[in-house]
């Protein structure tokens, strides 16, 4: 399975992708901000899940996720985010995102959130 | 600045600190910022807008903001480099992310963090005061600084709290 990290932080994405490698997921690409994410799935339909931050330059997670809906992309989406209000949490899901992973977290919480998405793409 | 405008932001670092690195941090008590004269640290800021403006800043001796860093990613840093800089602009993003969902009664936003290496002295200016709080972990110590300033007053809080319990 493929994962996409979208993170503008080089040590979040380290973090977040050391977590997967202990999931035995390998196959991993990275994007340092929403248009990239944008770009990266629009190339790449083999993406099994993406992981997508908010606060980014160029293009917010948000406007992502979006842009990645109307382009008919189903891939499931999980907001890895400090935005933790529950509005924020309402518009992501609004927009188009699967689940939501509030920062800070530890590797078993990634791994908690991540695990059905990885399980139904095993199946 | 008022209790309830400190304790998020004391509340997020230690949360940050014991969630993502397994560290327990005590803090001391709150006071006006003043330049220290230390001049090798790393300064990570973010900008607040919305109901409440002003900046949050995480202030690491350099040394301490290697070790810290490293110990997100299980890497030893030998120097200051783009991933510890990085790391310490994803901390004070983290924790200025957490504590203002903990700020009751406010809408607030935050920009994307900045990093410097340098004094207190190019943080602060006559027009923007800060509340250093220091803490301390087996890491090593280090110094939140708050610039906390709501745009709207009481009545107008207990409104935007209203709004958002409804």
């Amino acid at each position: 399975m493929k994962v996409l990290i979208v993170d503008d932080s080089q040590i979040m994405r380290k973090i977040i992708t050391g977590v997967l490698k202990k999931l035995k997921v390998n196959d991993i690409l990275e994007a340092v901000n929403g248009q990239e994410a944008v770009t990266k799935v629009s190339e790449n339909e083999d993406i099994g899940l993406v992981l997508m931050d908010w606060n980014m330059p160029m293009m917010n997670g948000l406007d992502a996720v979006k842009q990645i809906r109307a382009s008919g992309s189903k891939v499931p989406i999980v907001m890895c985010t400090t935005e933790a209000e529950k509005e924020r949490v309402l518009e992501a899901v609004k927009a188009g995102s699967n689940d939501y992973l509030v920062k800070p977290f530890n590797p078993k919480d990634i791994q908690n959130k991540l695990g059905k998405f990885l399980a139904a793409c095993t199946t | 600045m008022k209790v309830e405008y400190i304790n998020p932001f004391i509340q997020s670092v230690q949360e940050t600190f014991l969630s993502m690195m397994d560290c327990e941090v005590s803090h001391g008590k709150p006071f006006p910022t003043k330049d220290d004269g230390l001049s090798d640290n790393l300064i990570g800021i973010i900008g607040l807008s919305g109901t409440a403006q002003g900046n949050i800043a995480i202030k690491f001796p350099a040394e301490t903001a290697k070790t810290i860093v490293g110990g997100l990613v299980g890497t030893t840093f030998t120097e200051i480099n783009s991933s510890v800089v990085d790391g310490v602009g994803e901390l004070v993003n983290i924790i200025a992310g957490n504590a203002k969902s903990k700020i009751q009664g406010h809408r607030i936003s935050i920009s994307l963090p900045t990093v410097f290496r340098g004094g207190i002295h190019k943080l602060t200016t006559p027009s923007i005061s800060y509340l250093t709080i220091p803490f301390n972990s087996n890491k090593g110590a280090f110094e939140i600084l708050i610039s906390f300033r709501p745009t709207v007053n009481e009545k107008e809080e207990a409104l935007h709290e209203s709004a958002y319990s409804g």
